[in-house]
């Protein structure tokens, strides 16, 4: 975004600078008081949710089965906890869940840096054309590819497999970890340093291995927290790739409970396993917040 | 030398590009093949795959349950899309100020960030619960419904083809997308230089008339690529959908992502959710292929 546009925006005639000054501090409390309310509002609105599966977790299940609602625990009541990881294997479910997104965060994050390196600092043929298709599989929704992918994974024998499922993922997520992190080398550091290195006689790999990586460790890490979310979040694949009792992942096995849920009779546990698979994705995102909201600011402020 | 460096550069994009390729554009292809091949299950055996042209798509445009989710469809995204930015535009406006306990409200509206979408899902049904959800309690405890709405399940209160269900669900579309799109609107505030604003505060205007006028003009670009981005992903969504309601009741939160998947993994029609998984594709290839263009043409990557 340029800043040399400020002056062509538009001339406005405003009558506030004929209105008295007190009216004018009352316009501003009124505006504030506005703000205020909407931001209530709208905290409430984020916030409801999240409150409301963290109290049922503690509630017992004759409290949570109250009508109306009982909108505070009466005590914190780990039942709900016990029963979650009873009724379903969900320790295993953890387990897949961090095998598969753990291992596609690693093999995407080395794969997309050095694909997004060579693109950010050589004008190669067919370059643009290559960052192009990339940008365009990341555009388009998932289900578009589905039936294919689904048929090639199982002709390959992968179905039910963590290979299968961690295949699908490093694909899916290359592209968006490819045009972050090329962008993030376009910007983050100076060129002088690799020519340098070039000059003493260093080869492009040990460059790019030696000079390049060790000081794009923050970009990399940011892009690969966004890459371990993706897969972790994802229900679409799993349910399609890994839908065969042990081998679900917790997105997937979550859903174990959904078939009893109309009988109510499960919901503080259900509400417990919900938070517990908030959890890792919350450490996460705590120690990552930072850059990767940075991350996304700088496209932003680029775009 | 070039010639080296350049071989050095395939070396190093080869493994993504392959895997690109492989999985993320061939199967958009693949896919389009399939939507013109009779592809039934029951009917391989003896039948195989013979090709049929454009009758797949015949049979869905002849249904009537596809063209309501092909609406669905649309109006999900448009209904989500606009109160995204609405709600995102004014959260990023409030969190921009200067106040006590700002960064604590930066940090809580990102919260729904972390919840998969499963579970977020999932959340919302139990606060949907029409006995015991908190919003009917408060509603009626304010007075103003005297019966609990089934925010999931009432088929029968509509507006043309928004329904209860529509709003309910859009909602958690719309909860779901809020952290994303005001960290992107926030970076594109924070990018507005502060004499703007000063100037236009010495002349007298009024906040609206600054919002109107130097916030909205300076924000354009961040604002198209959003537009773009959240419409290109509202067409195509699947998740909140699939899991809250399936598409019910009377098809009334249906919509074509959700019924590609239907077609295929219950009644094993691929060649049916190929034809609308294909349009899917040709709608967001589209506005994509448009955007792309545009990137190209300011070589902004």
């Amino acid at each position: 975004m340029t800043h040399g546009n400020v002056n062509e925006a538009p001339a406005y005639v405003s009558p506030a600078s004929r209105m008295s000054v007190s009216s004018l501090k009352l316009g501003r409390i009124l505006t504030w008081i506005g703000v205020a309310l909407l931001a209530v509002a709208i905290s409430a609105f984020i916030l409801l949710p999240f409150y409301w599966m963290l109290k049922s977790s503690f509630q017992t299940n004759r409290e949570i089965l109250a009508v109306p609602p009982i909108w505070i625990p009466s005590s914190l009541n780990w039942e709900g906890y016990q029963r979650a990881l009873t009724m379903i294997p969900f320790m295993r479910y953890l387990a897949n869940s961090l095998l598969v997104a753990g291992v596609t965060m690693v093999v995407s994050a080395i794969l997309a840096s050095m694909a997004g390196y060579v693109l950010a600092r050589y004008a190669f043929p067919g370059a643009t054309i290559i960052l192009a298709a990339i940008l365009f599989s990341q555009l388009i929704p998932a289900i578009t590819r589905v039936f294919p992918v689904y048929f090639l994974i199982k002709d390959l024998g992968l179905i039910n497999t963590y290979a299968g499922a961690i295949v699908a993922y490093v694909s899916f997520s290359l592209p968006y970890a490819i045009l972050m992190l090329q962008g993030y080398f376009r910007t983050s550091y100076p060129i002088e340093l690799e020519d340098a290195a070039l000059i003493d006689g260093c080869t492009w790999f040990t460059v790019f291995l030696r000079i390049v990586l060790p000081i794009s460790i923050p970009g990399i890490v940011a892009i690969a927290t966004f890459t371990f979310l993706g897969a972790w979040n994802d229900f679409l694949w799993s349910s399609l790739l890994l839908y065969q009792g042990q081998m679900k992942t917790l997105q997937v096995g979550l859903r174990d409970f959904i078939g009893e849920f109309g009988g109510l009779q499960r919901a503080n546990a259900f509400m417990a396993a919900c938070v517990m698979a908030t959890i890792p994705a919350l450490m996460l995102f705590r120690l990552a917040q930072q850059s990767m909201v940075r991350g996304i600011s700088t496209g932003a402020v680029k775009g | 030398m070039t010639r080296q460096r350049n071989i050095f550069c395939y070396l190093m994009v080869a493994p993504s590009l392959v895997l690109v390729m492989i999985l993320g554009i061939y199967p958009m292809i693949d896919s389009l093949r399939l939507s013109m091949l009779q592809y039934d299950l029951m009917r391989i055996p003896t039948e195989g795959t013979p090709f049929v042209g454009f009758a797949n798509f015949m049979t869905i445009f002849a249904d009537p349950r596809f063209v309501q989710s092909l609406v669905n469809t649309f109006l999900f995204a448009l209904i989500a899309v606009a109160s995204v930015l609405f709600l995102g535009l004014l959260i990023a406006q409030v969190l921009n100020l200067e106040f006590g306990g700002r960064n604590f409200l930066r940090s809580l509206v990102l919260i729904p960030w972390v919840i998969p979408p499963v579970v977020a899902s999932a959340i919302w049904m139990w606060v949907y619960q029409p006995e015991r959800s908190p919003i009917n309690q408060v509603l009626r405890s304010l007075g103003l419904i005297d019966s609990n709405i089934k925010f999931l399940t009432d088929a029968t209160t509509t507006l043309g083809p928004i329904s209860i269900p529509m709003l309910a669900v859009s909602s958690v579309r719309i909860w779901g997308g809020l952290p994303f799109v005001t960290v992107m609107i926030l970076a594109g505030l924070q990018s507005i230089p502060k004499d703007v604003y000063e100037a236009a505060e010495i002349d007298g205007a009024s906040v609206i008339d600054r919002f109107w006028h130097v916030t909205i003009p300076m924000l354009r670009p961040v604002l198209a690529i959003l537009v773009t981005l959240l419409f290109i992903g509202g067409i195509g969504h699947f998740e909140v959908n699939y899991v809250m309601t399936g598409g019910g009741p009377n098809n009334l939160t249906n919509i074509l992502a959700v019924m590609a998947y239907q077609q295929a993994f219950t009644l094993f029609r691929f060649d049916l959710a190929a034809a609308i998984s294909s349009v899917i594709l040709i709608v967001t290839g589209l506005i994509a292929a448009l955007y792309i263009r545009d990137r190209l043409r300011h070589d902004s990557w």
